[in-house]
């Protein structure tokens, strides 16, 4: 096995997915989608959403570190 | 006669008989087991076994539609788990599954708060002996915590039933609200396992600390029985609405820091079951459609999530994502088969997952909430980011590794691959799901608005995951515990309850030194209580636990 197979693995990857987000964007102009809410049917509106969402999530949870992280054997102490 | 045996009593006689039978056939024995009792299945819909005893009616076995589906897939969830354990040669664990596999499908087809009460308590009694076989002392000690929380619901719960029949005369399951004292009883005690945000803490504590298969088995019954039971008595209960979005959203931020996958699972877990409520909450039949649905498939991929951790576990010897990656070169099938599961839960098209959670998220959009909406959307990302990225990325890529290891055994290679399957099939072919869902509702996921919107979400959540990564932004693994809302009473309350017990010992020590020596003999046996040396503030013993609450179940039965 190549010692760099998860590289070039995540590499590739890497590739794929941004080549289906360039896709869904593109075919989000050739057709009307229908949302319940008309502001979720602006161009790209999910793939925002979710961008924001992730990034949120991660930034909050690395933030909340501060207050909820304790040692291991927090509770055994 | 088949036709009036409760379901699920067959599966607890056969637990009690197992240690009787050889060890070589004993999962044959479990698996012939559920499938007697999965005969039920066929028998239709109505009452089918009443019990009078002391002056009350008891509905032993009832079914109708809404039983129908989650008897199903209890059934499925018991075979899953039945398969995945084979190789498991713990008698203790394999009785207690069996036998809470068994409580939790008898629950399911109680027809009176009081039946409904003793298969609960049942399935609380029966599965922490599943949080026990974990055989750590952590195992141990979540174990007991584990009970006393699973008991008290049960407390709850009975407290509820007899106000309700000594107010309304009336003990039958029913659609209740919080306007009377008991529903506000029996809603918490159901709250308490469906893990109601701050009333979650047990979940995330003890299923992590159980064995590589007793986790697999805990994670399909309790939570969905409570879910079951939630469906029955408090649908279009507004406060569910906002309930089941906290619930949403709030675990998500404790997966992304928590280090071991088992309980970033357990986070997961209840993340979904905040989908299940809301559904619940709106109370409409589209929407509880989407609950039943969502509780159905979610157990298969729950169940193939924590299956592919336990096989990590069970091979490389933890879950805690700092020690982990770079097995997919040792585990393919396992890898494979934990990103299917990861795919259902994040609701990609064509997986089971898409199909459940649309008829939720359509109900809302048609009701117009907007604001819960793009809560449970945004916790659609955090779905992706706990469970749909994190645990396959940690376990199987994220670094080489150097150590081999072995591929999972045969029997969990079919107990996941079934479980995939079925994830995929559900995904591909929704019409079966949805003919056996509680109400007749056409629906069709699969619009080009609906599949495009999602996949924009989720392939966008992605590129965000891959562009944190590139930048070093992600959160590296730390060694570490998340505090969670079993803080409170692990840590608050012996906190502020050791030292109040040694104020009142030093209050009652003076107290005794100020009275005259004539009470001081009469004192004496007392104050060897009262003094703080002849305190020790212990655990008390398992065996101890058990029978305590053996006897209060036995004394509240006696007193009813």
């Amino acid at each position: 096995m190549k010692k760099n197979d998860l590289k070039s693995m995540g590499k590739s990857f890497t590739k794929y997915i941004l080549i289906i987000g360039a896709l869904l964007i593109l075919l989000d102009f050739t057709f009307h989608r229908h949302e319940y809410f008309s502001f979720a049917e602006i161009y790209g509106f999910p793939a925002f959403f979710g961008f924001v969402s992730f990034v949120f999530i991660v930034m909050l949870g690395k933030w909340l570190r501060k207050f909820l992280m304790r040692k291991e054997d927090y509770y055994d102490q | 006669m088949i036709s009036n045996f409760i379901p699920g009593l067959i599966m607890i006689i056969t637990s009690f008989l197992l240690p009787t039978i050889p060890q070589y056939f004993r999962h044959p024995a479990m698996l012939l087991s559920v499938g007697l009792s999965a005969l039920s299945l066929f028998n239709g819909y109505g009452t089918f076994l009443e019990w009078d005893i002391l002056g009350l009616n008891l509905i032993l076995y009832q079914s109708d539609s809404l039983t129908l589906p989650f008897a199903i897939i209890f059934h499925i969830a018991a075979i899953l788990v039945i398969i995945f354990s084979w190789h498991s040669k713990n008698l203790m664990e394999h009785m207690a599954t069996l036998a809470y596999a068994g409580s939790a499908i008898g629950a399911l087809h109680a027809g009176d708060f009081f039946s409904l009460f003793i298969w609960w308590e049942a399935t609380a009694l029966t599965s922490v002996f599943i949080v026990f076989a974990g055989n750590t002392k952590a195992a141990k000690d979540a174990a007991m915590r584990y009970l006393i929380i699973q008991v008290s619901s049960g407390v709850l719960l009975l407290i509820g039933a007899c106000l309700m029949l000594y107010q309304t005369g009336n003990h039958n399951l029913a659609v209740l609200d919080l306007k009377t004292n008991f529903g506000i009883f029996i809603f918490i005690a159901f709250g308490i396992k469906a893990a109601f945000p701050l009333l979650n803490g047990w979940l995330q504590d003890s299923y992590p600390e159980s064995s590589v298969t007793g986790t697999v088995a805990l994670s399909a019954f309790t939570t969905k029985l409570a879910i079951y039971a939630l469906a029955r008595t408090f649908p279009g209960t507004d406060s569910l609405i906002w309930i089941g979005a906290i619930m949403t959203a709030f675990p998500v931020f404790f997966a992304v820091i928590e280090n071991d996958l088992r309980r970033v699972l357990s986070f997961s877990l209840n993340n979904q079951l905040g989908f299940m409520v809301v559904g619940i909450g709106i109370g409409t039949e589209l929407s509880l459609n989407g609950t039943v649905a969502h509780a159905f498939v979610h157990i298969i991929y729950k169940a193939l999530l924590f299956m592919s951790m336990g096989a990590v576990l069970y091979r490389a010897g933890t879950t805690k994502a700092s020690e982990l990656g770079g097995l997919y070169k040792y585990m393919p099938f396992t890898t494979i088969f934990c990103i299917i599961g990861a795919m259902s839960i994040s609701a990609f098209p064509l997986f089971s997952g898409f199909v459940a959670k649309s008829l939720i998220m359509s109900s809302l959009g048609g009701m117009g909430m907007v604001l819960i909406y793009f809560i449970l959307f945004f916790a659609s990302a955090g779905v992706l980011e706990h469970s749909g990225i994190k645990i396959p990325y940690f376990a199987f890529f994220a670094h080489e590794r150097k150590k081999k290891v072995k591929e999972a055994p045969i029997n969990m290679l079919i107990a996941m691959g079934i479980a995939a399957f079925l994830c995929i099939a559900i995904g591909v072919f929704p019409k079966y799901l949805y003919q056996i869902l509680p109400h007749a509702v056409e629906y069709q996921p699969y619009t080009l608005d609906h599949v495009i919107s999602q996949l924009q979400l989720l392939v966008f959540a992605i590129i965000a995951f891959l562009f944190l990564v590139k930048f070093k932004l992600y959160p590296s693994e730390i060694r570490s515990t998340v505090l969670n809302s079993d803080w409170f009473y692990r840590k608050m309350l012996p906190g502020i309850g050791k030292p109040l017990l040694k104020k009142i010992g030093i209050l009652t020590d003076r107290l005794y030194k100020n009275l005259g020596s004539s009470f001081k003999q009469v004192l004496s046996k007392s104050y060897k209580f009262s003094n703080l040396s002849y305190i020790k503030v212990t655990t008390p013993s398992f065996a101890g636990t058990i029978l305590i609450s053996i006897l209060f179940i036995m004394l509240v039965i006696v007193l009813v």
